[in-house]
């Protein structure tokens, strides 16, 4: 402390009654009875996003009209952001707390216009020549597989995958139709795949002329077969002409090979396949109905393409059960019960119960079956232990078997996209770690992404960067005073007229404009951006910058632990904690 | 540019003119549109100016408390409870000497409720150490916005300017708006005698003890007896580079009148007409319009009243249990005078009444016709 002023004259004195000396002397800080600090969140999306997808910071470097660093940021976890950004189911957008705000960010928009971009700059990939001495076999060329051969690959490990069709992709390839996955995009997000290194070899068919045998000179085996059984749906007639599985069908028009098919079709089945399929043969000129046990709520098919379907003209006919398939002069007469809503069964989802003689005939010349696919076990190695129909995996991917490990939809009933490419992740973090000797187990609960069971590689690689607290922020703890309302960038779709002419892409790509438009409206919840609220708002100057740029660290000499930038923070990025004493 | 613009517009322009830097404002009615003129320039991006949108009067005055200190040139707006509800920053802003410029729009305080034209909601500010300058229409407005900047800038003491509402603040006139180019040699920036600066932090507006506290209220006095000369000044270089003046007070009518009418604000127009229809037949009429009422314009007053025999003054506004303010500044002024001439106090037009030209009218006749006031306050337009 300094002494007393003593002025002996007004004078002398100053206009204002403001401290003579400089006041560097007095550390406020030694009042503090808390402390803040900057402490990043972790984001409800990415803990939704099964790929685990670094959505906040790739969205930032949109925002910052740097789409080369979103690109980046996107390929760290997935090889896959221009197929994502289009069949993704986005579990994020359903957690964006902007959702609560007005309408969430529509990030899988973003995610494909950073693709599309980036694909539209002709940027050649970087290929890798260094390779570590353990080889790994990859069964499966879809989602899964691909996935795990790409992360295995920026391991630096030779990968050989094998793929039973003539080109590489399975599900993506064979099960999504070009008007929503277009045929280019899938090539070029493969090609990028195999620029690292990675070889496809096509037409090996596991159990067929690709045995188990000619593996062993690999290290590790990583299965991601799928699920390519259709499941019948047990009623006699099943098996009669003009009858066929949705998958199958599905496959011909995706591989564009001649189908045929009469004019009025029925297909049964409530999922993504029986959407899949009633789309396209309406884009074959055909009359297409949909019958499915349950009604609307219960249909496991995503809700956009529902609404598409009907837009295309696709009739729905709910609480319908087929019981028998007849066969009249060459149309098929389908007979069916009417359905009710009973109880809810393990599901969750309410049990259809049969309406006693309510017996209905149904006419058309083809009925189509997609009530699920189920996995065909006959190729896989023995031993491998499976359960409810799948196979059974431990927490990393691994099989009973030393050195097998399986995914996708082979190993999981969360069968999207975004799961297979997150669970070959997962398995490429877990093979890398059978191979270094690690606890692949523990290397995982490292990477969660919260509470799990997204995961980060790039943490896995990176331990250092970016670290993030499990902790998901929740809308409450947002401020929301320095958010203005706004609207979600909606991609534009064609006409419906249009869509029927053939097989070309539904929605198109966002522009420039309306993608940053769309960045900009990210809440970047539990991860600072440099607003710089905190700077502003700092009654003791205490947030310190670096240059121009904040350096989120606080000066703990004179930062009394007011909590003003821990209040004022509008997206959670600031740790308020009681100081020890 | 000549354009026929409200008394809001007028004050709008006035602070654009002026370049300040930080706008606070927390909107009520009838200046609403002076700010919404503002924010809107602002959110066009053709004005650079900060804006913040505070949750209260009290805040807009805080806030421009705290950026006048940073150095920033600063403005707010406010009317009737508005001013009322800032009155602890008021003196905050005069105690820390920051020249802050406030424009209030005239307006009574309720209840009963009232948002017309009426004097009480700036005259009870009168011992915040303000300045206080009133307006008599839109073109004075401009002009006593870019003049009150210089003074506050240079007296290093907070202005407010006040128009009356409705009367100027929604009535369009003809005004003539400088181009910033005129403006910008005549008022330069604003630059603090204590800059804020991180790297060497000082504490600002600290306790100060019996052993000082005293003097720096002493401090703030002789500021204020310096405002009439810097005022002179500020007001004679904006006649030279402008053609537009208008002093402390106005003497207007007759030379050597033995009445004079004493007004502020508009009631001032429609007194010139009285003053002069009344001179035309004959009567030895004069007016007096106060402009500036702090610091209190005595040593001016007794210039223009010089030989009167009685002072008329028209107040818009009540000090219930004295009456009129300006009448009460007037005698004050008056009592150390060895000429003091009696003082007739009137009181019209509380709450935005018309005071018409026969009241002014009346109120001079009844002024000529008697020797001292038959009364403390004299009701103008009262229905008894």
């Amino acid at each position: 402390m300094s002494k007393q002023l003593q002025f002996k004259s007004v004078s002398k004195m100053p206009e204002i009654a403001v401290s003579m000396g400089l006041m560097e002397w007095n550390r406020t800080g030694a009042w503090r009875t808390q402390r803040p600090f900057y402490e990043d969140k972790t984001p409800p999306c990415s803990a939704a996003c099964p790929v685990g997808n670094d959505i906040v910071s790739f969205i930032q470097k949109i925002a910052q009209k740097d789409f080369e660093g979103a690109w980046t940021i996107l390929k760290e976890e997935n090889p896959f952001p221009g197929i994502c950004g289009r069949v993704c189911f986005h579990p994020c957008e359903s957690k964006c707390n902007r959702g609560s705000f007005d309408e969430p960010i529509a990030i899988h928009a973003l995610e494909r216009f950073v693709a599309d971009f980036i694909a539209a700059q002709h940027k050649k990939i970087e290929q890798r020549v260094e390779k570590g001495r353990e080889r790994i076999a990859i069964v499966g060329s879809g989602p899964a597989g691909l996935s795990c051969a790409y992360h295995l690959a920026k391991l630096h490990y030779p990968v050989t995958v094998f793929e039973s069709f003539s080109q590489p992709g399975g599900m993506l390839r064979l099960g999504i139709p070009s008007y929503r996955l277009p045929r280019d995009v899938l090539d070029r997000e493969i090609l990028n795949i195999e620029a690292l290194g990675v070889e496809i070899r096509r037409g090996c068919t596991l159990g067929e002329n690709l045995k188990l045998d000619d593996l062993k000179e690999y290290q590790a085996l990583f299965i991601a077969i799928g699920a390519g059984r259709s499941r019948s749906l047990q009623i006699p007639g099943e098996k009669g002409k003009g009858i066929r599985n949705g998958l199958d069908l599905l496959k011909k028009i995706n591989v564009r090979k001649r189908v045929n098919l009469g004019e009025k079709i029925a297909i049964i089945g409530g999922g993504n396949t029986a959407i899949d399929v009633a789309r396209s043969v309406i884009r074959l000129g055909k009359k297409a109905t949909l019958l499915y046990r349950r009604s609307r709520e219960e249909m496991p098919a995503f809700e956009e393409e529902i609404l598409e379907a009907l837009e295309e003209g696709v009739k729905m006919r709910y609480l319908v059960n087929p019981i028998h398939i007849h066969q009249k002069d060459g149309l098929k007469r389908l007979e069916c019960l009417r359905m009710e809503l009973g109880e809810k069964d393990e599901s969750g989802r309410r049990r259809p119960v049969p309406i006693p003689d309510s017996n209905f005939f149904i006419e058309v010349e083809n009925i189509i079956i997609a009530a699920g696919e189920e996995i065909e076990f006959s190729s896989l190695p023995r031993g491998i232990e499976r359960k409810e129909g799948i196979v059974l995996t431990r927490r990393d991917g691994s099989t009973g078997i030393k050195g097998v490990f399986a995914g996708g939809d082979l190993a999981s009933n969360q069968r999207t996209v975004a799961h297979a490419i997150g669970s070959g992740k997962k398995a490429a973090m877990a093979i890398d770690c059978h191979f270094k000797g690690g606890n692949s187990e523990e290397a995982i609960r490292q990477v969660l992404i919260g509470e799990g069971p997204s995961l980060t590689i790039f943490r896995y690689l990176h331990p250092d960067e970016r670290p993030m607290d499990s902790h998901i922020v929740t809308f409450e703890e947002l401020n929301t005073d320095y958010f203005e309302p706004s609207k979600r960038q909606r991609e534009s779709k064609s006409s419906v007229k249009e869509r029927k002419k053939g097989l070309e892409e539904v929605t198109s790509t966002l522009g420039e404009t309306a993608a940053l438009e769309e960045a900009g409206r990210c809440f970047s919840c539990g991860t600072c951006n440099g607003c710089e609220n905190c700077y502003v708002f700092c009654p003791d100057a205490s947030i310190l910058k670096e240059g121009d740029v904040l350096s989120r660290r606080v000066n703990y000499d004179f930062c009394k632990g007011c909590g003003i930038c821990f209040t004022e923070c509008p997206r959670g990025a600031i740790t308020l904690e009681e100081e020890a004493r | 540019m000549k354009r026929v613009i409200t008394g809001n517009q007028a004050v709008a322009y006035g602070v654009i003119l002026s370049r300040v830097e930080v706008i606070s404002a927390y909107p009520i009615t009838p200046q609403t549109t002076i700010v919404e003129e503002l924010s809107e320039l602002i959110a066009s991006g053709r004005l650079n100016t900060r804006f913040l949108k505070v949750e209260s009067e009290h805040s807009a005055m805080a806030a421009l408390v705290g950026a006048s200190t940073g150095g920033a040139r600063t403005f707010t707006a406010t009317s009737s409870h508005g001013l009322a509800y800032m009155h602890e920053m008021l003196h905050w802003a005069s105690g820390a000497r920051l020249p802050i410029v406030l424009v209030n729009v005239n307006r009574a305080l309720g209840p009963p409720w009232n948002i017309w034209s009426d004097q009480s909601d700036s005259l009870s500010q009168r011992d915040t150490g303000w300045i206080q300058l009133y307006c008599e229409n839109n073109q004075e407005v401009l002009d006593t916005i870019l003049q009150a900047y210089r003074i506050a800038e240079t007296v290093r003491l907070p202005v407010m300017i006040v128009l009356d509402a409705f009367v100027l603040s929604h009535t369009s006139e003809p005004v003539e708006v400088p181009g910033m180019e005129e403006v910008d040699p005549f008022l330069p920036p604003y630059c603090p005698d204590y800059p804020m600066d991180t790297q060497e932090p000082r504490s600002y507006s600290v306790i100060a003890t019996p052993e000082h506290f005293f003097e720096f209220r002493y401090k703030i006095q002789r500021a204020m007896e310096e405002v009439p000369g810097v005022a002179k000044k500020v007001d004679d270089e904006f006649r030279a580079r402008f053609g537009r003046g208008y002093g402390a007070i106005e003497r207007y009518g007759k030379e050597e009148a033995e009445v004079l009418l004493m007004t502020s604000g508009t009631v001032t127009s429609t007194s010139r007409i009285v003053v002069k229809k009344l001179m035309e037949k004959g009567l030895s009429v004069a007016g007096i319009k106060i402009k500036r009422f702090r610091p209190f314009p005595s040593e001016e007053i007794f210039e223009a009243i010089k030989g009167a025999k009685k002072l008329a003054v028209i107040d818009r506004n009540l000090s219930a249990g004295v009456g009129g303010i300006f009448t009460q500044e007037l005698r004050a002024s008056l009592y150390s005078r060895e000429e003091r001439p009696p003082v007739f106090g009137f009181i019209s037009g509380l709450g935005g009444r018309d005071i018409t030209p026969e009241l002014i009218e009346e109120a001079v006749q009844y002024t000529l016709d008697h020797h001292r006031p038959e009364e403390e306050i004299l009701w103008l337009g009262l229905k008894r």
